[in-house]
């Protein structure tokens, strides 16, 4: 098992060296001269001596070691990313690694709050879907649950925004992070990743229900609720891929709840950088998100390894079948 | 089980009905609609929904609705146009891999595979917004190059499924050159999964490509087209919530339409159950 685990380790980290590479050539590859738009134009039209411009120019870039080889240059950055600095914001002139660490923890606080919701809401109907499978209520189940997949999540965002802000004028809107604010967006997200967590839970249910040692369970007298719950726990299994498919998703893809709601984490803080046009926040951001994707894969293989011991090598081949 | 698989064509014929709506009215988009999309009338701007306007108007008092309908056609177009060539490129990809199955190649593509797993799409389609600037364009291109990812891991595990298959060996054994397996023999058993799966795709493409225009980061002012619509109307929400309603709806029924039609095809053609995911 240390072994296997060993080499996922090691794989997480060659994925995130080839990360590295391609946003470092993205970045350079981007129209565009950075050194000229840190400097911003020549203040004065009259004073565009182009000379004395230029020379500037040519100072700042070898300050900041632009003319040096491209190597030379991913070198020196790898250096100071391993050393965990991030460079400092171009608007702001704040670090960047700061920033994303104060913000971090309020997109995961919404995240994880949303992926709560969603568990609760996934065994609730996802049991009862399987259990009346074909029945009205199972019908009804489904149809939310495609509803629900086919809406955009800022639609859903606007309207329990509009609902309960403007409707009822039970939801504050505000940008501070405290947990008051915390419910709408994390049950708007935890609304919209709920339909995969019914399904899986429900498809997984329905198989285990028809295996032999729930017949003879059955069979010999047991109670239906509890052979169900044993039913339920062989279910979950499958479900921790689930689980880090949807963190990933949330902590990455919450941008659109956050800027909605004006929930201050790193989602917004990223999306204003880019239309700003702050490299280094935008660096940062892609850098974080990345290794937070590849550090939650790597959590989910360890859990594996504990909980089912038959499973080493093979869980590329679920992930693939629930991607 | 019995009513379970009774009940479901029921879902492929609503989507394939939702759709057939959604074409005429997108299709027929300059005779259905009571205006032209791009004319502004100031004097009308920010109007509810009412009898001459159903969906109300913008900002520039243009009508959301004749803008909606006008809109569905740029909006589809590049949707489609961006499944089409990240299925292109994964269905050539799989194919290669599966076929050189265990050299050096396929564990670069499937390495490179893994990589780009590991960008969040989200984070990814920012990022080259951020760097190429905003545009239809580059989001569509952020968008197929994430996107391809699943089309190639489908293909080369079909591949690696028909592989094992007697007419594969036959093929071999009749000294089918490498090309010729790929097209005859692999080529027309991965199309069907891929075509499947990219009935679904469909869906969740078009509403990442809302989202991100959504945000600002698609196509901009003043192109008819739903997701520049989305980022007007999103500046003006508190005052005028509708211009979100009419683009909001399409984006719904077309979703729907498209992830109806892929379950239904799906439980069809694939009777396992897997299908039940």
């Amino acid at each position: 098992m240390y072994k296997n685990l060993m080499r996922k380790m090691l794989w997480a980290c060659l994925t995130l060296f080839c990360a590295t590479l391609i946003l470092f050539v993205l970045i350079r590859l981007a129209p565009g001269d950075p050194i000229r738009l840190l400097l911003g134009p020549p203040a004065d039209v009259a004073m565009i001596d182009t000379e004395a411009y230029d020379r500037k120019v040519n100072e700042l870039r070898a300050h900041h070691g632009l003319d040096q080889p491209i190597v030379v240059q991913y070198v020196s950055w790898m250096k100071r990313l391993l050393q965990f600095e991030l460079g400092a914001s171009i608007h702001t002139g704040r670090d960047v690694g700061a920033e994303m660490m104060d913000r971090l923890p309020v997109t995961m606080l919404l995240s994880i709050a949303a992926l709560a919701l969603q568990i609760v809401l996934g065994l609730f109907f996802g049991t009862v879907s399987a259990l009346r499978a074909g029945k009205v209520q199972d019908q009804a189940i489904r149809l939310a649950c495609v509803t629900i997949a086919s809406t955009p999540s800022f639609a859903l965002g606007l309207v329990l925004l509009s609902f309960f802000a403007v409707t009822l004028g039970a939801y504050e809107i505000s940008s501070d992070a405290g947990i008051t604010r915390l419910w709408l967006p994390a049950a708007t997200l935890g609304l919209m990743g709920a339909p995969p967590f019914i399904r899986i839970i429900r498809a997984n249910l329905l198989s285990e229900l028809g295996r032999t040692y729930v017949l003879s369970a059955l069979s010999r007298g047991l109670d239906r609720k509890r052979v169900v719950r044993h039913a339920l726990r062989n279910a979950l299994l499958p479900l921790i891929t689930l689980v880090a498919l949807s963190l990933t998703m949330l902590v990455s893809g919450a941008v659109v709840i956050e800027s909605i709601f004006s929930w201050p984490g790193i989602g917004k803080y990223a999306l204003d950088s880019i239309l700003l046009k702050d490299y280094p926040v935008i660096q940062g951001y892609a850098l974080v998100m990345i290794s937070v994707a590849i550090l939650i894969h790597l959590l989910v293989d360890v859990v594996y390894a504990i909980m089912d011991p038959r499973i080493g090598r093979n869980r590329e081949a679920d992930l693939h079948e629930y991607a | 089980m019995s009513t379970l698989n009774a009940k479901r064509p029921v879902g492929l014929a609503v989507g394939v009905v939702i759709l057939g709506f959604l074409a005429i009215a997108i299709l027929g988009a300059s005779w259905l609609s009571p205006y032209d999309p791009l004319k502004q009338q100031v004097s009308e701007r920010l109007q509810k929904p009412s009898v001459e306007h159903p969906l109300g108007t913008d900002r520039f008092g243009r009508d959301v609705l004749s803008r909606t309908l006008h809109g569905g056609k740029n909006t589809l177009l590049a949707s489609i146009s961006a499944l089409g060539a990240a299925l292109a490129i994964g269905l050539v990809i799989g194919l290669v891999a599966g076929m050189y199955h265990g050299s050096i190649l396929d564990t670069l593509l499937m390495r490179l595979i893994d990589v780009l797993l590991a960008f969040p799409f989200m984070v990814l389609a920012m990022i080259l917004a951020a760097l190429f600037g905003t545009s239809l364009l580059h989001l569509l291109i952020a968008v197929v190059s994430v996107w391809w990812v699943s089309f190639a891991r489908l293909t080369r595990s079909v591949v690696l499924h028909a592989k094992s298959e007697v007419s594969f060996a036959a093929a071999r054994v009749l000294g089918a050159s490498n090309g010729t397996i790929i097209c005859r023999e692999l080529l027309p058993k991965a199309i069907s999964p891929v075509l499947i799966m990219a009935t679904f795709e469909l869906g969740s493409l078009i509403l990442s490509i809302a989202a991100l225009s959504f945000l600002g980061l698609g196509a901009q002012p003043p192109s008819p087209e739903w997701g520049s619509m989305l980022s007007d109307g999103r500046d003006h929400f508190m005052q005028a919530p509708h211009i979100l309603l009419g683009p909001a709806l399409f984006i719904v029924l077309t979703v729907l339409a498209f992830n109806l039609i892929g379950e239904g095809l799906r439980d069809k053609l694939d009777p396992y159950e897997k299908s039940e995911l």
